[in-house]
Protein backbone atom coordinates (compact mmCIF):
# COMPACT_ATOMS: atom_id res chain seq x y z
CA UNK A 1 0.00 0.00 0.00
CA UNK A 2 1.18 3.47 -0.61
CA UNK A 3 0.55 7.29 0.04
CA UNK A 4 -1.05 9.55 -2.59
CA UNK A 5 -1.24 12.92 -1.85
CA UNK A 6 -3.15 15.50 -3.58
CA UNK A 7 -3.68 19.27 -4.01
CA UNK A 8 -6.53 20.63 -5.28
CA UNK A 9 -7.27 24.20 -6.39
CA UNK A 10 -10.62 24.17 -7.90
CA UNK A 11 -13.21 25.26 -6.81
CA UNK A 12 -16.25 23.03 -5.03
CA UNK A 13 -18.83 24.72 -8.01
CA UNK A 14 -18.35 25.05 -10.69
CA UNK A 15 -15.51 22.76 -11.25
CA UNK A 16 -15.57 19.12 -11.33
CA UNK A 17 -12.05 18.86 -10.92
CA UNK A 18 -12.62 19.00 -6.92
CA UNK A 19 -15.39 16.32 -7.13
CA UNK A 20 -13.16 14.10 -9.61
CA UNK A 21 -10.15 14.45 -6.89
CA UNK A 22 -12.63 13.44 -3.96
CA UNK A 23 -13.72 10.36 -5.44
CA UNK A 24 -10.08 9.20 -6.38
CA UNK A 25 -9.49 9.93 -2.79
CA UNK A 26 -11.90 7.67 -1.46
CA UNK A 27 -11.64 4.92 -4.21
CA UNK A 28 -7.56 5.11 -2.74
CA UNK A 29 -8.75 5.03 0.95
CA UNK A 30 -10.84 1.96 0.09
CA UNK A 31 -8.21 0.19 -1.54
CA UNK A 32 -5.79 0.73 1.30
CA UNK A 33 -3.95 3.20 0.06
CA UNK A 34 -3.46 6.41 2.88
CA UNK A 35 -3.78 9.89 1.16
CA UNK A 36 -3.44 13.66 2.82
CA UNK A 37 -5.47 16.44 0.77
CA UNK A 38 -4.60 19.65 0.22
CA UNK A 39 -6.79 22.52 -1.18
CA UNK A 40 -6.09 26.07 -1.98
CA UNK A 41 -7.75 28.65 -3.34
CA UNK A 42 -10.94 28.50 -4.19
CA UNK A 43 -10.31 24.63 -3.27
CA UNK A 44 -11.16 25.82 0.01
CA UNK A 45 -14.91 26.19 0.10
CA UNK A 46 -14.50 23.00 0.87
CA UNK A 47 -13.27 23.41 4.26
CA UNK A 48 -16.31 25.95 5.14
CA UNK A 49 -19.13 24.64 8.14
CA UNK A 50 -22.63 24.79 7.02
CA UNK A 51 -22.93 23.78 3.70
CA UNK A 52 -26.21 22.31 2.36
CA UNK A 53 -26.59 19.90 0.10
CA UNK A 54 -28.76 20.02 -2.88
CA UNK A 55 -29.76 17.46 -5.66
CA UNK A 56 -27.87 18.37 -8.75
CA UNK A 57 -25.08 20.41 -6.71
CA UNK A 58 -21.58 19.26 -6.03
CA UNK A 59 -21.88 18.09 -1.70
CA UNK A 60 -18.78 16.80 -0.86
CA UNK A 61 -18.66 17.72 2.66
CA UNK A 62 -20.43 14.09 4.27
CA UNK A 63 -17.57 11.76 2.11
CA UNK A 64 -14.75 14.24 3.11
CA UNK A 65 -16.14 13.59 6.78
CA UNK A 66 -16.53 9.88 5.75
CA UNK A 67 -12.81 9.43 4.72
CA UNK A 68 -11.89 11.53 8.03
CA UNK A 69 -13.43 8.69 10.35
CA UNK A 70 -11.20 6.31 8.32
CA UNK A 71 -7.76 7.70 9.87
CA UNK A 72 -6.16 7.17 6.90
CA UNK A 73 -6.83 10.69 4.88
CA UNK A 74 -5.57 13.70 6.07
CA UNK A 75 -7.27 17.47 4.89
CA UNK A 76 -5.92 20.84 5.66
CA UNK A 77 -6.92 23.86 3.40
CA UNK A 78 -4.19 26.44 3.01
CA UNK A 79 -5.01 29.53 5.72
CA UNK A 80 -4.08 32.22 3.69
CA UNK A 81 -6.50 31.30 0.54
CA UNK A 82 -8.91 30.87 3.71
CA UNK A 83 -8.36 33.81 5.60
CA UNK A 84 -8.56 35.61 1.90
CA UNK A 85 -12.09 34.08 1.30
CA UNK A 86 -13.33 34.90 4.72
CA UNK A 87 -13.20 31.83 6.01
CA UNK A 88 -11.98 31.70 9.48
CA UNK A 89 -10.84 29.23 12.14
CA UNK A 90 -14.49 29.12 13.43
CA UNK A 91 -16.13 28.87 10.24
CA UNK A 92 -13.50 25.26 9.52
CA UNK A 93 -15.37 22.02 8.98
CA UNK A 94 -14.39 19.68 12.02
CA UNK A 95 -11.40 17.25 11.28
CA UNK A 96 -10.29 19.24 8.76
CA UNK A 97 -6.83 21.03 9.32
CA UNK A 98 -5.40 24.65 8.40
CA UNK A 99 -1.67 24.97 7.40
CA UNK A 100 0.65 27.20 4.85
CA UNK A 101 1.85 25.56 2.21
CA UNK A 102 4.70 24.08 4.14
CA UNK A 103 2.39 21.04 4.63
CA UNK A 104 1.69 20.45 1.50
CA UNK A 105 4.83 20.17 0.63
CA UNK A 106 6.11 18.34 3.49
CA UNK A 107 3.34 15.73 2.78
CA UNK A 108 4.35 15.45 -1.02
CA UNK A 109 8.10 14.98 -0.08
CA UNK A 110 6.45 11.80 1.91
CA UNK A 111 4.20 10.31 -0.40
CA UNK A 112 4.59 7.66 -2.92
CA UNK A 113 3.02 9.99 -5.63
CA UNK A 114 1.99 13.34 -6.24
CA UNK A 115 -1.20 14.61 -8.30
CA UNK A 116 -1.24 18.26 -8.30
CA UNK A 117 -4.97 19.46 -9.54
CA UNK A 118 -4.83 23.31 -10.69
CA UNK A 119 -7.36 26.32 -10.46
CA UNK A 120 -10.82 26.21 -12.32
CA UNK B 1 10.45 8.18 -16.45
CA UNK B 2 6.85 6.35 -16.20
CA UNK B 3 4.77 9.59 -16.63
CA UNK B 4 0.98 9.45 -16.36
CA UNK B 5 -1.33 12.52 -17.75
CA UNK B 6 -4.57 12.93 -16.57
CA UNK B 7 -6.48 14.51 -19.41
CA UNK B 8 -9.32 16.61 -17.97
CA UNK B 9 -9.76 18.93 -21.04
CA UNK B 10 -10.86 18.01 -24.60
CA UNK B 11 -9.82 21.31 -25.77
CA UNK B 12 -6.32 23.35 -26.54
CA UNK B 13 -3.93 19.96 -25.42
CA UNK B 14 -2.21 18.39 -28.27
CA UNK B 15 0.40 20.65 -28.02
CA UNK B 16 1.82 20.17 -24.66
CA UNK B 17 1.23 16.78 -24.77
CA UNK B 18 3.00 16.83 -28.15
CA UNK B 19 5.87 18.12 -25.77
CA UNK B 20 6.23 15.66 -23.06
CA UNK B 21 8.41 13.06 -23.00
CA UNK B 22 8.47 9.68 -21.42
CA UNK B 23 10.09 6.25 -21.19
CA UNK B 24 6.65 5.39 -20.84
CA UNK B 25 3.72 8.12 -21.60
CA UNK B 26 0.06 6.86 -20.60
CA UNK B 27 -2.68 9.06 -21.00
CA UNK B 28 -5.42 9.14 -18.34
CA UNK B 29 -9.00 10.82 -20.07
CA UNK B 30 -11.20 12.41 -17.79
CA UNK B 31 -13.65 14.71 -17.10
CA UNK B 32 -14.17 16.65 -20.55
CA UNK B 33 -10.89 14.83 -21.53
CA UNK B 34 -13.30 11.88 -22.15
CA UNK B 35 -14.70 13.39 -25.18
CA UNK B 36 -11.03 13.09 -26.98
CA UNK B 37 -12.22 9.31 -26.90
CA UNK B 38 -15.59 9.60 -28.19
CA UNK B 39 -16.01 12.21 -30.38
CA UNK B 40 -15.01 12.85 -34.50
CA UNK B 41 -14.75 16.15 -35.64
CA UNK B 42 -14.80 16.23 -39.65
CA UNK B 43 -15.18 12.51 -39.82
CA UNK B 44 -11.81 12.08 -37.60
CA UNK B 45 -10.96 10.64 -34.13
CA UNK B 46 -8.56 12.99 -32.25
CA UNK B 47 -4.97 13.14 -32.72
CA UNK B 48 -4.37 12.79 -29.09
CA UNK B 49 -5.47 9.22 -29.64
CA UNK B 50 -2.35 8.37 -31.78
CA UNK B 51 0.07 9.71 -29.26
CA UNK B 52 0.86 6.96 -26.94
CA UNK B 53 -0.40 3.64 -27.03
CA UNK B 54 -1.68 3.47 -23.56
CA UNK B 55 -4.18 5.67 -23.70
CA UNK B 56 -7.52 4.86 -20.95
CA UNK B 57 -10.51 6.62 -20.20
CA UNK B 58 -12.69 6.96 -17.11
CA UNK B 59 -16.55 4.63 -17.54
CA UNK B 60 -17.77 7.18 -14.99
CA UNK B 61 -17.22 10.11 -16.74
CA UNK B 62 -18.42 8.94 -20.04
CA UNK B 63 -21.64 7.35 -18.70
CA UNK B 64 -21.93 11.12 -17.61
CA UNK B 65 -21.46 12.37 -20.80
CA UNK B 66 -23.96 10.08 -22.30
CA UNK B 67 -21.44 7.60 -23.97
CA UNK B 68 -20.95 3.79 -23.94
CA UNK B 69 -18.39 1.48 -24.50
CA UNK B 70 -19.55 1.37 -27.79
CA UNK B 71 -18.83 5.07 -28.76
CA UNK B 72 -15.20 4.75 -27.65
CA UNK B 73 -12.57 4.44 -30.12
CA UNK B 74 -10.63 1.31 -30.28
CA UNK B 75 -7.58 2.61 -29.44
CA UNK B 76 -9.04 3.56 -25.86
CA UNK B 77 -9.07 1.21 -22.32
CA UNK B 78 -11.82 1.92 -20.42
CA UNK B 79 -11.36 2.14 -16.83
CA UNK B 80 -13.30 2.82 -13.17
CA UNK B 81 -11.76 4.87 -10.54
CA UNK B 82 -10.66 1.18 -9.15
CA UNK B 83 -8.35 1.04 -12.15
CA UNK B 84 -7.31 4.54 -12.01
CA UNK B 85 -5.57 4.38 -8.57
CA UNK B 86 -3.94 1.26 -9.46
CA UNK B 87 -2.60 2.81 -12.42
CA UNK B 88 -1.29 5.56 -10.75
CA UNK B 89 0.59 3.08 -7.47
CA UNK B 90 1.66 0.64 -10.25
CA UNK B 91 1.86 1.71 -13.59
CA UNK B 92 3.39 5.34 -13.62
CA UNK B 93 6.05 7.21 -11.23
CA UNK B 94 4.83 10.63 -12.42
CA UNK B 95 1.42 11.84 -12.75
CA UNK B 96 0.18 15.21 -13.83
CA UNK B 97 -3.07 17.00 -14.39
CA UNK B 98 -3.67 19.05 -17.83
Amino acid sequence: MGKLTIGCFSSLVGSLSLDFAVKLANTAIKKGHTVDFWVSGNATMLSKKGQRAFKDYSALMKIVQEMTATGKFQITACEACAEARGYHKEDTLEGFKRHSMDWYLASSFSADRVLHIGGD
Amino acid sequence: MRLGVLVSDFRNVDDTLSRLKADKLGLILVGNGVYLAAVKESGKPSQVLGMSPDIYALTEDLQTRGFSDADVDKRVKTITYDGLVDLIFNDYEKVIWI
